[in-house]
């Protein structure tokens, strides 16, 4: 299975090594300061490439310090995310977001619970005991996301040429579901470097 | 009618208690008038004050009540908002859940509305009333942040508070409404502590940005206090603001009972002030009155005094008024005593006199009277020789000797020594007036010294002598002067004569006054005839008056009026001078003889009229004689002496005239060389008569030789009295024997007869 897994991921990536630039998305607010937490996805010009998406990072959303770790947490459809309580005290994790509205009741230090988000789309969590708590998990559907670090850069690698449409989603974003959609034109090689501003509401 | 008022009022204007009333009333009304605009100005600004600070108040309770209830509002909101049932269906969109759950929370609270606003403006609930732009306008204000605020709609305005629901993002809102209608409004008024009739206005423009504003405004006559302050709106464009008002003009009227009981009491005072101020500048002015009342008595004569009891400066002045008329009073006694008497011997003076008999006559019981005049002989000669002092002392003695004569009469000092006795009834008046005389003819005894003096009276009798008082004086006085003129010590009756022949007298001395300058005097001369010489040596000039109506005047007549009146210095000096003007005609041995008499004598400038008449005339000096009378030297024989010197000096010959008849001290002869010795015709006359007058006639011719004075003689008439005298030695003769006085131009022919005649015989 797992060897199926890398002769997918080899397949899909052989054209790609063959004609693919990289996209280096920063986003900015609008005074011009890096907006952190962002997340950038990509529908290249060719369309999504069939096969599993596999992140590098751990489909987990840990409760630790009365709040949600890491704050946005990008997972790929189907996924099944952990949900592990670090806290001495219980959460009632919950979401009443369309493409996954679940709760998780009152569970202890320690407990892991899991849930699986099947359908693409952005999932608020909050905590019915604590108020405060807010972390978000974004279901993507393309292997071409990432989210912009301390310094608003978010690089997506190896994008097939042709105009790609690039979402930027992030949770005080103004507008529509939190999000705008620009088109790039990706060379053929070579890193394309955007910038992108937006504009948030005030927390 | 209004005159009078008019009158009235200016009378009243002129008075003291007037003028000090005005002035404390109006004082007092002033002070009334300040106190009470003061007082006033006090009570609107503490009520102003009060009013303001209760419109602060009721804003403030305002505030907070509004702020409580949209506290209120708020946490109600916050329930739901945070109820996670309710979150859910806000979530998930489930319109009813939601619909349900914000119905039943307003009724529990008992809101008027409830209502959900999605992020999306999406909205469920009471939303009847809002327009598509109140949602848009209200889910933008939310979305902005605003949270609570008064919000405005078609129908009116809502208090609305806001509470986000978060899932855990913000999904929407709850939002909670009460109504803000004007019964809402008043019911929030209640609880303030004034009625301040709270009303929301709509203040767009530049002044609704403003804080909070008040101001006064006047509306239907009444003042207003306006406060509006902005409050807190939802939507962002709103700008709504609270206005309060207050009618200060109602809150005042509250002080009103003050302010006028405050006028009454000032009214009542500023009467009672004018009544008192009134009260007591009138006893202030009543002895101002009295005084001033009996200073007009007193100006109009009257004797008035005042009687002031107080012990202020009024009641000194009226002290020193009564002291005054005291005064006044005794000093117009004593000018009206002095007025009427005579101040040496006290006696009633002319005035008195006259004013008593003019009282007597007008009374039926002294309708007859007699009036004595009395004068003193020859009183001047007292006063020269014993001084006046003592001259006064005898007059006095002389008025208590007539009063012990008659001490019923009424005792006059006329003048001078010149005394009247009024005596009622006409009885035994001369015995009386003998009576007079003799009293006065007593010896005197002043300091040791025997004076004796003699009295000439003149009686007047009512009505028959005069019917008035003047008329009684003057008649009187007439016959005191014919006492007096037919030798001293006399008692005469008025004659109606007397008065007749005085008025003559008047008449011809206005008449000599006129003589000189009309011409009417004229000069005759009588010769002197020589025995020696056996021819006529000198002509005597005697004065002749020529008057166009009486004809001829006799000197006798007139000198002595010319004498009396001091006519004869004018006349003597014309005499001077016609004199030497005629002789410096005559032959070189012709004399020409002047009268001097003892009055122009006197008179200081004798000599420098002689010397011009002989300057003028041409005539030698030796050929002037004066002709004086021995009177002169009774006087003052000095100044006599001196006179004649002058005289002699001159160059002029001086004769003594009517020798032997006055003056009887012959030491004169030794003290001044007269050239000629006059002998009085007296003497001439008594020729034929008596043995003695030749004696006489000798004695004087044999004193004038031996003196080597010449004699003449006057009034020889006959050729007997020629022979006598020419036997005893008299040098000449002048009389009607040779001629009468002739005009000048028949002196010539005279002179030629004469002398004819003279030669012939020789």
């Amino acid at each position: 299975m797992t060897l199926l897994r890398l002769m997918i991921a080899a397949l899909s990536c052989v054209p790609a090594c063959a004609q693919a630039g990289d996209l280096d998305i920063k986003v900015v607010d609008g005074v011009g300061r890096p907006v952190p937490e962002a997340v950038v996805s990509v529908r290249p010009a060719g369309g999504i490439p069939p096969g599993p998406i596999q992140f590098p990072w751990a489909a987990t959303m840990t409760q630790q310090n009365i709040s949600f770790s890491p704050h946005v947490l990008i997972v790929p459809v189907g996924a099944k995310v952990q949900f592990p309580n670090r806290d001495k005290v219980r959460h009632h994790v919950y979401s009443f977001s369309k493409p996954a509205k679940f709760e998780i009741k009152l569970f202890g230090k320690d407990e892991t619970r899991s849930q699986v988000f099947a359908k693409p789309g952005t999932v608020a969590l909050g905590c019915n005991i604590h108020d405060q708590m807010s972390g978000f998990i974004k279901v993507v559907d393309t292997p071409y996301a990432a989210k912009s670090n301390a310094a608003g850069q978010a690089r997506i690698a190896r994008l097939p040429t042709g105009t790609a449409q690039v979402t930027v989603w992030h949770p005080l974003m103004k507008g529509k579901d939190n999000q705008i959609v620009i088109t790039v034109p990706m060379p053929a090689s070579g890193v394309v470097t955007k910038v992108v501003p937006v504009a948030l509401r005030a927390m | 009618m209004r005159r009078k008022a008019m009158r009235m009022v200016a009378d009243l204007r002129g008075r003291l208690t007037f003028k000090l009333t005005l002035l404390y009333g109006t004082l007092f009304v002033l002070v009334t008038i300040l106190s009470l605009a003061a007082t006033r100005a006090a009570i609107e600004r503490y009520a102003e004050e009060t009013i303001r600070r209760d419109m602060q108040t009721g804003s403030a309770v305002f505030d907070r009540i509004t702020t409580m209830q949209l506290r209120q509002l708020n946490r109600a909101a916050m329930v739901l908002a945070g109820d996670f049932g309710f979150r859910e269906a806000a979530a998930t969109g489930d319109g009813a859940t939601i619909a349900s759950a914000l119905a039943s929370l307003r009724d529990r609270f008992q809101l008027d509305r409830a209502l959900f606003v999605g992020l999306d403006g999406s909205v469920a609930g009471d939303v009847a009333g809002l327009s598509d732009t109140d949602i848009a306008e209200l889910t933008g204000a939310l979305d902005a942040g605003r949270e609570e605020g008064v919000i405005r709609n078609r129908e009116g305005h809502m208090m609305a508070a806001a509470a986000p629901v978060r899932a855990p993002m913000p999904i929407g809102w709850v939002v909670f409404a009460n109504d803000l209608g004007a019964s809402d409004l008043r019911a929030l008024a209640r609880l303030t502590s004034v009625d301040l009739h709270p009303r929301l206005v709509d203040a767009d423009g530049p002044s609704g940005s403003a804080g909070v504003r008040q101001f006064e405004t006047t509306r239907d006559g009444k003042r207003i206090l306006v406060q509006e302050r902005p409050i807190p709106t939802l939507m962002a464009q709103g700008r709504e603001r609270l206005r309060l008002e207050y009618s200060l003009t109602q809150a005042l009227g509250g002080y009103a009972p003050i302010l006028t009981a405050l006028l009454t009491l000032g009214v009542m005072g500023a009467l009672m002030a004018i009544i008192g101020a009134y009260l007591a500048s009138c006893r202030l002015t009543r002895p101002i009155v009295a005084l001033e009342s009996a200073a007009r008595k007193v100006s109009a004569g009257e004797y008035a005094k005042v009687s002031v009891e107080t012990r202020d400066e009024i009641g000194r002045l009226a002290q020193s008024f009564n002291r005054m008329v005291d005064a006044v009073e005794q000093r117009e006694a004593k000018i009206a005593h002095m007025a009427f008497h005579d101040a040496l011997t006290g006696l009633p003076n002319r005035t008195l006199l006259r004013e008593q008999i003019a009282f007597g006559l007008q009374r039926a019981d002294e309708r007859v009277l007699t009036l004595f005049c009395i004068d003193i002989d020859n009183f001047k000669a007292i006063n020269e020789t014993l001084g006046h002092h003592a001259g006064d002392a005898i007059l006095c003695r002389i008025g208590e000797r007539l009063a012990d004569v008659c001490p019923t009469g009424f005792i006059a000092r006329l003048a001078g020594d010149q005394f009247a006795i009024k005596l009622r009834g006409a009885g035994a008046s001369d015995q009386t007036g003998r009576a007079i005389v003799s009293a006065i003819g007593q010896p005197f005894d002043l300091d040791g010294q025997r004076i004796l003096l003699s009295a000439s009276v003149g009686i007047a009798l009512s009505p028959q002598d005069g019917a008035d008082a003047a008329t009684l004086l003057k008649n009187s006085e007439l016959a005191l002067n014919r006492a007096k003129d037919e030798g001293k010590g006399n008692v005469r009756f008025f004659e109606a004569a007397m008065d007749a022949e005085a008025q003559a007298r008047r008449a011809l001395e206005t008449d000599l006054h006129d003589a000189l300058r009309r011409g009417e005097l004229e000069l005759h001369f009588q010769p002197l005839f020589s025995l020696k010489q056996n021819r006529v040596t000198a002509f005597e000039a005697l004065l002749r008056w020529r008057h166009p109506e009486r004809g001829m005047v006799s000197p006798v007549q007139f000198i002595p009026l010319a004498e009396e009146s001091g006519l004869i210095v004018p006349i003597g000096e014309w005499v001077v001078h016609e004199a030497c003007r005629v002789a410096a005609q005559w032959p070189e041995h012709i004399r020409i003889a002047v009268n001097i008499s003892p009055v122009q004598f006197r008179s200081p400038n004798l000599a420098s009229v002689v010397l011009q008449a002989l300057a003028r005339s041409g005539l030698a000096p030796g050929r002037l004689e004066l002709e004086v009378t021995e009177s002169l030297f009774i006087d003052d024989v000095e100044g006599t002496l001196s006179s004649l010197h002058g005289l002699r000096a001159l160059g002029v010959r001086v004769a003594l005239d009517d020798f032997g008849t006055g003056y009887s001290s012959l030491s004169y002869l030794r003290s001044f060389p007269f050239d000629k010795l006059k002998i009085d015709r007296s003497f001439i006359v008594d020729l034929l008569e008596h043995q003695g007058a030749t004696a006489i006639i000798r004695a004087i011719t044999t004193l004038a030789d031996a003196l080597g004075i010449e004699t003449t003689a006057e009034g020889v008439e006959n050729s007997d009295q020629l022979d006598i005298l020419e036997a005893q030695g008299c040098g000449q003769i002048q009389g009607y024997f040779f001629s009468r006085p002739i005009p000048a131009q028949d002196v010539a022919a005279l002179l030629d007869r004469i002398d004819g005649q003279a030669s012939i015989a020789a």
